[in-house]
């Protein structure tokens, strides 16, 4: 658990002040594991700030006080996602994310989301490699409700067979939506099997078709004692509450879960990669694509940033070099663009590109290894680094309008990096990254021999080769 | 509960809307036009896209590479929106670049320029860009329903144009349009975040001062014709395992007395996780990750439609039974239960309308350019508690018709026409389109 503390709330504060008398009463009346103990506050950007609780029975809480709206965001992450699968039964987490708005004790299935809606929620959840998230947004009135639910099914869910029968097909049918029958989520898939062959990123977080068909609800239930407890899961609260009404709350809702033993995680680090690997297929698609997906650093790696900034360089929006080259000088695409993976462990610097009319994959690729051989033999210049740094910032605070999407960015950064303010102190360490830098993460990481490759033929003919 | 918008400052004869949020460094903009697409000349349709297009590329004379470097220099983004009945550009930007972020948008309205081999890479790109959508399925399948549905009506024809219309457009066009559409009486100017209003007001006035003085635009206010009995279009794609699968018909307009009625009958048929079409098709059968029914309005009537995703094996069968559930819905109505169920949630989410400073004035922004009627949103809270359970019946049964309907379905019409066109009692007409034709 992690217990470091950080900057203290200090004197001077009206809740500082009064916060340890009134966490003594409450802890005096407190269940068995719902005793709170203030850990620390953090900087949130310049204006808001987190602070951080824990209950003895390890459940996190972040708490950001925000009252521009009558409205509070309600996260819960847990720190399973589709790494902690093994083969065989790849996409369980996500088969549960859809099985925990199901039955639970007291609620039959479709009552959870039904009490969720009349209260005005908007409530969601996502799964990826490293984690899985459920989120509600409520009207603030709204939030004792919210809490009742969410602590009943972190410990109360029912899982029955034909809940987990339908369900399965439902995912089923998602991934046929975002993967069989969509080029470019079959395209991904490819690329992240072929560049992993050892790590868990190797599977897609949606899991192969034969082992969603293939689950059980014993698989259900080992899976939710397992991962599903207060110590492996962080609550994140922003919005217009109080932060002792919300504690009292919580520590009621919670407090009577005990934590349970989390599992050793057996995660095999992926061996470096040597050689380039090529993959080439045929899909239902008019123009030739190609995927690209080199090696890259983990989100805590001190080059993560300056990757960043470099993938900004090369194809963020129209002025980046890659972006103008392919589309706009050269014609050779109708669409660039690249996403660095966001994970714990190394992963991918993903590009796609899609011809334009009769233009190959190979066309495609000899431009961005002539973009990259420009970029590993001398940095970009000032100019573009400060554009760079600019739409990162942008997207940064574009991203927090809203009371969900900080509470987002909060639980991610918490539960990736155990620091939910991280993504303000990345941004700050951008304006320190410099050329050198950036040229060591280009040498570094956008190499020929760490990379994979997928080109994509079209299989049906284009209407005007029809014609 | 609701959460209350402060009032906007809007002055009419200027047409800007603010309000001023301090909570970030960030300011968001819109410059919206009264007018949409639908001044395409026929046969020329995408020339409205090329010239938001194109204004934004040469703003002030500049080339377009310069001024997508200074977009990403002021860390702003700024993007052209088209639509049948609006169009115009929405941005944001960082709060301590705003002032020459305005520049650059008095350069984008008020001194594009009208560069020929731009404007014929342009529509190389819209091209291209039309070819990619061809992978989208689900985009295809809304295509041809718009097409079909509003067959005749300025919501039918393709915003992005096709590839023969592209192939029309000539620089001419585009600035002829520029002079009839870029009229400081079509503009209307909003302005949310860490802006005064006194200086989001000098912005417009400047902004608006880029245009010339003209007439607003002449807009469509008919209503497309209603469907004529069922029938069926069916989008051929090859190696589907799954289908997209739209089922609709007329829907509602702003001005409708029984609008908001209708609103709150189709949130109980198809409007939340927990409405009928997504329990009875999701939740107990598992035939479709998503399942909703939608409402959407525009300055004319819209449509209403039914959104499923089965595979192809259950496409029959899920076909079978949403028509079936669109028939008890309209013959039986809801229930006084549902209604209130689906009153309480409408109130208590509105919240989530109006719980930034960016979504008040997109709301206020909306009000102008669709002329909706006066406290559409401010009294929205109240006009939903009223609906009675008569009313949403009556809204339901006047307005939404099972046996004048229009089914788009993507596919692979040698695995799912047999079924499909067998799902559908009363058929009436059937058809089967290639997916790449993008006429």
């Amino acid at each position: 658990m992690r217990a470091q503390v950080e900057s203290t709330a200090q004197g001077g504060s009206a809740n500082g002040d009064a916060r340890q008398p009134r966490l003594d009463k409450l802890n005096a009346e407190a269940p068995r594991y719902g005793k709170v103990t203030h850990l620390g506050t953090l900087p949130f950007g310049p204006a808001l700030k987190i602070e951080r609780f824990t209950l003895n029975n390890g459940l996190s809480v972040l708490l950001v006080e925000d009252h521009a709206a009558p409205v509070v965001a309600y996260h819960v992450w847990f720190r399973v996602g589709s790494r902690h699968e093994r083969q065989g039964k790849t996409g369980l987490a996500h088969l549960f994310e859809h099985l925990m708005f199901n039955e639970v004790e007291g609620l039959p299935a479709g009552e959870f989301d039904r009490k969720m809606e009349e209260a005005g929620a908007e409530s969601n959840a996502s799964t990826w490699l490293d984690w899985t998230q459920y989120n509600e947004a409520i009207p603030k009135d709204q939030l004792s409700l919210v809490i009742e639910l969410e602590a009943l099914r972190m410990s109360r869910l029912v899982l029955r067979e034909p809940q987990v029968a339908s369900e399965k097909e439902v995912v089923a049918n998602e991934r046929r939506y975002r993967v069989d029958d969509d080029v470019e989520g079959a395209v991904n898939e490819l690329l992240w099997k072929t560049a992993f062959q050892t790590h868990a990123y190797h599977w897609p977080t949606i899991g192969w078709m034969s082992d969603i068909e293939g689950f059980t609800v014993d698989d259900c239930v080992d899976f939710y004692r397992t991962y599903y407890s207060p110590n492996n899961a962080t609550v994140v609260v922003v919005g217009d509450v109080s932060e002792a009404q919300l504690l009292r709350e919580l520590s009621a809702a919670y407090g009577e879960i005990p934590p349970a033993e989390l599992p050793l995680e057996d995660v095999r680090p992926e061996p470096p990669q040597v050689d380039e690997r090529r993959v080439e297929v045929t899909q239902p698609t008019t123009t030739q694509k190609l995927v690209v997906g080199y090696k890259s650093p983990g989100i805590g790696d001190f080059d993560h940033p300056a990757l960043s900034l470099l993938s900004e360089v090369l194809f963020g929006g129209r002025a980046s070099r890659v972006y103008k080259r392919l589309v706009r000088d050269l014609e050779l695409c109708s669409e660039v663009r690249a996403f660095l993976g966001p994970f714990r462990d190394p992963g991918l610097f993903e590009i796609f590109a899609s011809a334009r009319g009769e233009h190959t994959a190979e066309e495609i690729l000899k431009v961005i290894d002539e973009e990259m051989a420009k970029v590993r033999e001398a940095p970009p210049n000032a100019d573009e680094i400060d554009r760079a740094r600019a739409r990162l910032e942008l997207g940064l605070v574009a991203g927090l309008e809203t009371a969900d999407g900080k509470a987002s960015t909060i639980g991610f950064y918490e539960t990736v990096l155990g620091d939910p303010s991280a993504s303000f102190t990345r941004l700050e360490g951008m304006a320190r990254i410099n050329q050198s830098d950036l040229l060591r993460a280009a040498r570094r990481y956008l190499v020929e021999s760490g990379r994979s490759l997928v080109l994509v033929r079209p299989q049906l003919a284009t209407e005007e080769e029809a014609a | 509960v609701s959460a209350r918008a402060p009032e906007a400052d809007r002055r009419a004869p200027l047409g800007v809307i603010t309000e001023y949020s301090p909570e970030l460094p960030l300011v968001n903009l819109s410059l919206s036009l009264r007018v949409g697409s639908e001044l395409d000349p026929p046969g020329k349709e995408g020339l409205s896209e090329v010239l938001m297009r194109l204004m934004r590329r040469n703003a002030g004379g500049r080339d377009a590479d310069d001024n997508d470097r200074i977009v990403d220099r002021l860390g702003g983004s700024l993007g052209a929106d088209v639509a049948p009945s609006t169009m115009g550009f929405h941005a944001s930007v960082i709060a301590r670049s705003y002032q020459e972020f305005v520049k650059l948008l008095c350069d984008t309205l008020g001194e594009p320029r009208f560069q020929a081999d731009e404007f014929e890479r342009l529509k190389r790109e819209i091209h291209g860009e039309l070819i990619e959508s061809l992978d989208n399925d689900r985009s295809l399948g809304r295509r041809w329903f718009r097409k079909r549905l509003f067959a005749g009506h300025p919501y039918g024809r393709p915003v992005s144009g096709t590839p023969e219309s592209l192939e029309r457009l000539e620089l001419a066009d585009a600035l002829e349009l520029y002079q009839h559409a870029l009229v400081r009486e079509n503009l209307i100017c909003a302005f949310a975040g860490e802006v005064s209003p006194d200086r989001a007001e000098a912005s417009a006035q400047a902004l608006r001062d880029t245009l010339r003085q003209g007439q607003r635009s002449e807009t469509t206010s008919e209503s497309p014709r209603t469907p004529d009995g069922r029938r069926l279009v069916i989008v051929d794609k090859p190696d589907r395992t799954q289908t997209q699968l739209l089922i609709g018909c007329l829907g509602t307009h702003p001005k409708d007395l029984d609008h908001t009625a209708l609103h709150v009958a189709n949130t109980i048929f198809g409007g939340t996780f927990t409405a009928r079409l997504t329990q009875e098709v999701r939740a107990k059968r598992g035939w479709s990750y998503g399942a909703y029914s939608s409402l959407p309005f525009d300055r004319c009537r819209h449509a209403f439609s039914m959104w499923t995703h089965p595979k192809a094996d259950d496409a029959g069968p899920c076909l079978k039974l949403e028509l079936d559930m669109l028939e008890q819905w309209v013959n039986q109505g809801v229930t006084q239960e549902e209604l209130a169920w689906a009153k309480r949630y409408l109130v208590r989410s509105h919240a989530f309308a109006l719980d930034t400073a960016a979504k008040r004035v997109s709301l206020k922004l909306d009000a102008e350019l669709y002329q909706l009627p006066p406290g559409y949103y401010q009294e929205y809270e109240s006009r939903v508690q009223a609906v009675t359970l008569d009313q949403a019946n009556d809204a339901v049964r006047s307005r939404i018709s099972a046996d004048n309907l229009l089914v788009t379905i993507v596919g692979t019409a040698s695995d799912i026409q047999g079924p499909v066109e067998a799902a559908i009692d009363r058929l009436s007409g059937s058809e089967v389109v290639p997916f790449d034709d993008l006429s």
